[in-house]
Order: structure tokens, then sequence, then C-alpha cells
């Protein structure tokens, strides 16, 4: 910077294409982490959807259970469910590189941390389906 | 591909000016950004991993059950009858985690959109892109409020 606050030579602003994210494998894969935050959002709009009809009296009720039925709905929570274990192998991927837990001297290793996500994810989803299904 | 000329070196001079700037000496402690602007940012980042986490550990499971092991005919015949769903969702715990499971993603979107539409399409307008993604998640959370205030 000059006295006066300018700089002394041009910045240099990269302008990548609009398609970068397309361009190698790396890319690709950030850019589908990204976006299975869309889906989350869509699961969250479903849910909402489902306890609206809940809400709305067992008519509704049962017409969104015949929506759910249909095939094209059975394939499309089929996408979802697909993006939202990329999303949860992502997730737990990077929890391994961020958290680090100290046991005495040592950090626990991240298989382990990996392992006990894992353990805890299955648990949780156990807990979940049998409050939803048979509680 | 290149646009544009290369970039000159900075001089020595702006290199020191710099180094200077960013100097934390013994003792001091890097300055924090403050004010309203950084506590909303902060909360953003600390939705978004809650909604993250959320995300990761609890929809995958309602997504099997609701959308595909119901389709497919696998649940026993009485697990989403009307008067057991209702009975469930009139509990006020399952209401407040109802409430968690469906707001917190809203917000990992939010804040990954927002960025995404700024890296990824390429539109810079920053200010109106976070105020209609965080805006989107708080009418969200808003409805459902609203609907599990209705059952």
């Amino acid at each position: 910077m000059t006295p006066d606050g300018r700089r002394r030579y041009p910045v240099y602003v990269p302008q990548p294409s609009r398609t970068w994210w397309l361009k190698s494998g790396p890319y690709r894969r950030f850019a589908a982490r990204e976006i299975t935050s869309m889906f989350a959002a869509i699961v969250s709009g479903l849910l909402l959807a489902f306890l609206f009809a809940l809400s709305s009296g067992p008519g509704s009720y049962q017409d969104f259970l015949r929506l759910l039925e249909t095939p094209g709905m059975a394939a499309f929570s089929a996408v979802i469910l697909a993006a939202l274990l990329y999303h949860t192998a992502t997730w737990f991927r990077l929890t391994t590189h961020i958290v680090v837990i100290r046991l005495g001297q040592r950090a626990v290793p991240r298989s382990a941390l990996l392992a006990a996500l894992l353990g805890a994810w299955i648990a949780v989803s156990a807990a979940v389906a049998y409050f939803h299904i048979w509680f | 591909m290149r646009r544009g000329n290369p970039p000159d070196p900075p001089s020595l001079g702006d290199v020191l000016d710099w180094s200077e700037a960013s100097e934390v000496r013994p003792g001091q402690r890097r300055p924090r950004p403050r004010g309203p602007q950084a506590r909303l940012e902060a909360m953003a980042w600390g939705l978004f991993s809650a909604g993250g986490f959320v995300a990761a550990v609890l929809l995958p499971i309602h997504v099997a059950i609701l959308g595909i092991a119901f389709a497919a005919g696998w649940l026993p015949d009485k697990a989403l009858s009307y008067s057991r769903i209702l009975h469930l969702a009139r509990n006020p715990l399952t209401k407040v985690y109802l409430l968690a499971v469906i707001s917190l993603p809203l917000y990992h979107w939010a804040h990954r959109f927002r960025f995404a539409i700024h890296h990824q399409f390429g539109i810079h307008l920053r200010r109106l892109v976070a105020v209609a993604c965080y805006g989107a998640a708080v009418a969200g959370t808003g409805l459902a409020v609203w609907v599990l205030l209705r059952i």
C-alpha cells in the first residue's frame, strides 16, 4: 500500500468458469456434498407435510400415506436416502478430522472415532425406528 | 485458462507492511471479530453444524421408514395408523424432537446453499442471498412450530 491507501500493483482477481466444479473428481465430490444439503431440506419439507396432513385429520393423513406408496415417491425417497447416506459418510469423515479426543498422552485414533460414530448412528437409528414403528 | 495479465509480484515494502499488520506479539491476543455481524456469523455456523449432525444421524432412518419401508410393505400393519402416530406426535417430547429434526437441517441447507450460490452458480449478491436463505430457514422453523401446535 502507498501512504494514500492505494495499491502499488493491480490486484489479480481470478475468474473461474461457471462450471469449474464439474471439471475434476474432487470438485465434483465437493459439489455433490454441497448438494446433499438440498435433499436434507427436502426431507424437512416432507416431514412438515406429513405432520400437516396428520394435524388435518384422518382423511388427509390417509391421502398422504397413499402418496407415499406411489412408485414415483418411493423412487424419489431412494434418491433422497442415497444423498443423505453420502452426507452421513462425508460428515462422519470430516468429524474424525476435526475432533481430537486425548486419552492421557495420545489422541484416540481416527478409525476408533469413526467406529464410535457409526455405532452411535446405528443405535440412534434403532431407537428412532423403535419409537416410530413399535412403541 | 488465464484472463487478464498475471499479477505483479508484491514489493518487499508491501510484504513487510502486511506482516507488521498481522503480527501478534507475545502476551497479546489476536483480536476477535466482534459486533452483531460476527455474532450472527457464529450463530449461522453453529446452526449449520447442528443441522449437519441431525441430517447425518437422524434423517436417514426417517426416510428409510416413511419413504421406503412403508411403500415396500415391510412395516407391521398398524405401524403408521392415524391414531397411533397422532398419539405419538402429541407427546411434548416428540414435538421438541420433531422441531429439531425439521428446523435444524433447514439451517444446514441455508448455510451451504448460500455459499453454493456464490461458488457454484457465480451469483454474488451476497447480502440478498444470505437474507433469502436464512429467511427461508426461519420461515420453515415458524411453519414447524405452527404445525406442531396444531396437532
